[in-house]
């Protein structure tokens, strides 16, 4: 994070003649630095709007990090390295090629173009061959333009952390918890040994104790999940409240504890500017059918973003829940409408303490459907659902048009007869979103349908529905052992079912099982398929 | 009241003959009688056509086979018999098993797919769990309209406007939405059972 600090001074604007291009080069400390060293010492003219970052190796520079740059308002990345073989670290530049890739792939389907990253390697004396590259790249980067991203305003106003706390805590009637231990005792963190309770930071935040960094990290720390909220006698409404002291300390410059760099958070935040033309779709398979004057509107979510992003780790895939989705709407006949230009719902910013780019990019969806006449969105993602009906709403940003989950509409379909399920040879558990079953309180809901499969079997796990165990993050922050730890209890639960295949319906609950799956001591233990809900209707389903 | 939304796809716009002879037999207690005297009032009232109504019962009212004999015609009905029906509905095995005879060779047969067991028969026909249908919406005794509405789907003998009104008006008071709901329950059958027809037909009938 040191790095976004640095980034920001170099980017400031410069004096008079200084161009008004930003391009930020990542440059790797054995090889190409001698070259690059080569040229300052014989004081050639290198364009002014590279940005040298010197790095220890290109293969230490993530796709969060490699990101960054962007979401700061940055033209154009180079990242130079060494070629592979001459790497120091051996395996530096084979990584620096896939992080490139991905995030080159990223910057494709978010609309500000993969020519904006390059990545090239240079041997020590090839000076003349890299000022040719920085020449040559500077000039593309002028040929594409400026980026449409601006970044954030630096300044932020002075921390008013203390008297916020205070009105939030009376917002949301703190002050009524009895200390019972009710919620400790529920909370799926506390249950695998996190020292975490949610009744020590309400008394802690009470006590006006928000500065201890303890409480800072337990605030991120917080699943967000609701299970405490839904056991309180005095119904204090735990996640909202750390929703918004998440913000409070977001202003008060808390970093928070984003998972993985970071990036999702930056990926959201570049989505912000108006002017962005995002290509979500681009990807789509050929034999789905949709139709650009439909009155339905189909919200995908970032599935396409988390399979790149994870696609050299975790592989999953997860944007087959979109294509699945779609086919299963043109099973019935509906050809829906894409918003070409669809971004992202905002929950995560939301629930990471960024109200105002929620609010940017709910404002600029809802804008959008509505230019369109939708009078109805269907989203298979239980966060895209519970954006639109719950938070775009509350935090006053007004929907026009009727948000279906997909679950309710293939219930309503498949419920009006002559539609069967093929036989499916697999045991089958669930693993329950907490968007839809727990804050939406609609653990019935993908039940019915699957109770429509014929599966061999189907065995729900010891705790499911409402008191179901967590995935083990929400919002992409507070990423650590305990999140494992509570990832191996649930996929032990679901083998204790004796069940061959994890039925799940969020893509994120796929990402943060498979993350255990690939632990290198459990992972054969707890290996199990996965598969979406609507991949195995879509697999299954039939006309009688 | 609910309004009831058009499904988006209608599946069957089919030029209708000026006259139509329809026997509709099952149990006596099924409401057969009472789902012929909607049909002819849907006919006489909605689509201003010409109707008439001939009903059996007797010992059929005690729960032997009954039937309702309805024709539909844009001209005057000089004979309110039905001897070779065009479209044949049979709510069980027994009305089957006496009037499938009957039916005009390529006439359309609609039966209760639970009650009927059709054999010994060529060429293709219609089938809905009505009465199971109407057993999971609480009462057993609206299969007659559910199967109105599969009826008014797959034939189009009548207007969905007129079947749908007709069913309102003739059924007691205080059960208008329920049975509204009934026959929807049946029209979406049948528009989802052609749609799967016509899927299937074009080898598509998967996801």
């Amino acid at each position: 994070m040191g790095m976004g600090r640095g980034l920001k001074g170099l980017m400031k604007k410069g004096h008079g003649d200084m161009a008004d291009f930003s391009i930020i080069l990542f440059l790797c400390n054995w090889g190409p630095h001698a070259a690059f060293q080569a040229l300052q010492d014989s004081a050639t003219q290198i364009p002014p709007e590279i940005k040298m970052v010197r790095i220890p190796c290109s293969g230490r520079i993530s796709k969060a990090l490699l990101f960054k740059p962007f979401e700061m308002g940055a033209d154009g990345v180079a990242m130079v390295g060494c070629e592979t073989g001459t790497c120091r670290y051996a395996t530096g530049s084979s990584t620096a090629q896939k992080n490139v890739e991905h995030t080159r792939a990223i910057l494709h389907l978010l609309g500000l173009g993969e020519d904006r990253l390059r990545l090239k390697t240079f041997m020590p004396e090839d000076s003349e061959p890299l000022l040719q590259f920085l020449r040559g790249f500077c000039d593309e980067i002028k040929a594409i333009g400026k980026s449409p991203v601006v970044p954030s305003p630096e300044a932020e106003p002075p921390s008013q952390a203390l008297e916020l706390t205070k009105e939030v805590v009376a917002a949301h009637d703190i002050y009524a918890c009895q200390d019972c231990g009710k919620c400790s005792s529920a909370c799926s963190l506390t249950l695998v040994g996190k020292p975490f309770s949610p009744r020590a930071i309400a008394s802690n935040i009470i006590s006006g104790n928000i500065d201890s960094a303890d409480v800072e990290k337990d605030i991120w720390s917080c699943l967000a999940c609701g299970l405490c909220y839904d056991r309180c006698p005095s119904a204090v409404n735990f996640p909202e409240f750390i929703k918004d002291m998440r913000y409070i300390l977001k202003k008060d410059g808390s970093r928070g504890y984003l998972a993985h760099g970071g990036f999702f958070q930056s990926l959201m935040r570049t989505m912000t500017p108006k002017d962005l033309k995002v290509n979500h779709w681009d990807w789509l398979p050929d034999d789905i059918q949709v139709d650009p004057q439909s009155k339905t509107l189909f919200f995908g979510g970032c599935a396409p973003y988390f399979d790149i992003f994870f696609k050299g780790f975790l592989g999953v895939q997860t944007s087959d829940i979109l294509v699945d989705s779609l086919k299963l709407l043109n099973f019935f006949d509906i050809f829906p409408l894409l918003l070409e230009d669809e971004r992202c719902c905002g929950h995560d910013l939301l629930w990471s303490g960024d109200k105002e780019n929620f609010l940017k990019l709910a404002r600029l969806n809802v804008d959008a459907i509505h230019r369109l006449g939708v009078e109805e969105l269907i989203t298979a993602c239980p966060e895209c659902y519970r954006a639109y009906t719950h938070d775009y709403p509350q935090q006053g940003v007004k929907v026009n048009f009727k948000v279906t989950h997909i679950f309710d509409l293939l219930e309503g379909e498949i419920s009006k007869g002559a539609v069967g399920f093929k036989p499916f040879d697999r045991r089958l558990t669930f693993q329950d979103p907490c968007r839809l079953s727990r804050l939406e309180n609609r653990p019935e809901l993908p039940r019915r349908l699957i109770s429509r499969l014929k599966p061999i079997e189907f065995n729900e796990m010891q705790d499911r529905g409402g008191g179901a165990i967590c995935c083990g993050n929400s919002a992409w922050t507070g990423c650590d052992s305990y999140s494992k730890a509570l990832q191996v209890k649930r996929i032990r639960q679901a083998h204790s079912t004796g069940s061959d295949l994890l039925v799940t319906a969020c893509p994120k609950c796929q990402i943060h099982l498979q993350c255990a799956m690939e632990d290198p001591f459990l992972g054969e233990e707890l290996n199990m398929d996965m598969m979406d809900l609507t991949s195995v209707l879509a697999k299954t389903i039939n006309w009688e | 009241m609910n309004a009831y939304e058009e499904p988006k796809t209608m599946t069957r716009v089919k030029e209708q003959p000026p006259r139509q002879e329809i026997t509709i037999t099952g149990f006596g207690g099924q409401g057969i009688v009472l789902a012929g005297r909607i049909l002819g009032k849907a006919a006489v009232l909605g689509d201003h056509k010409q109707s008439t109504l001939v009903q059996s019962y007797g010992p059929e009212a005690r729960g032997g086979a009954c039937s309702a004999q309805v024709i539909i015609s844009e001209g005057p009905i000089h004979y309110p018999y039905v001897r070779h029906p065009d479209i044949l509905v049979s709510m069980s095995q027994t009305g089957f098993d006496k009037f499938i005879d009957q039916l005009k060779e390529g006439g359309t047969l609609l039966i209760d797919q639970d009650l009927v067991q059709p054999q010994s028969i060529e060429g293709d026909f219609f089938s809905i769990p009505s009465t199971r249908i109407a057993e999971e919406l609480g009462r057993k005794m609206m299969a007659n309209i559910i199967m109105l509405g599969f009826f008014t789907a797959i034939t189009g003998a009548v207007s969905v406007k007129a079947a749908r009104d007709s069913v309102v008006s003739s059924v007691p008071k205080g059960t208008e939405e329920m049975n509204s709901k009934a026959f929807n329950k049946g029209y979406d059958y049948a528009v989802a059972l052609l749609k799967g027809r016509e899927k299937k037909a074009k080898g598509r009938a998967g996801a």
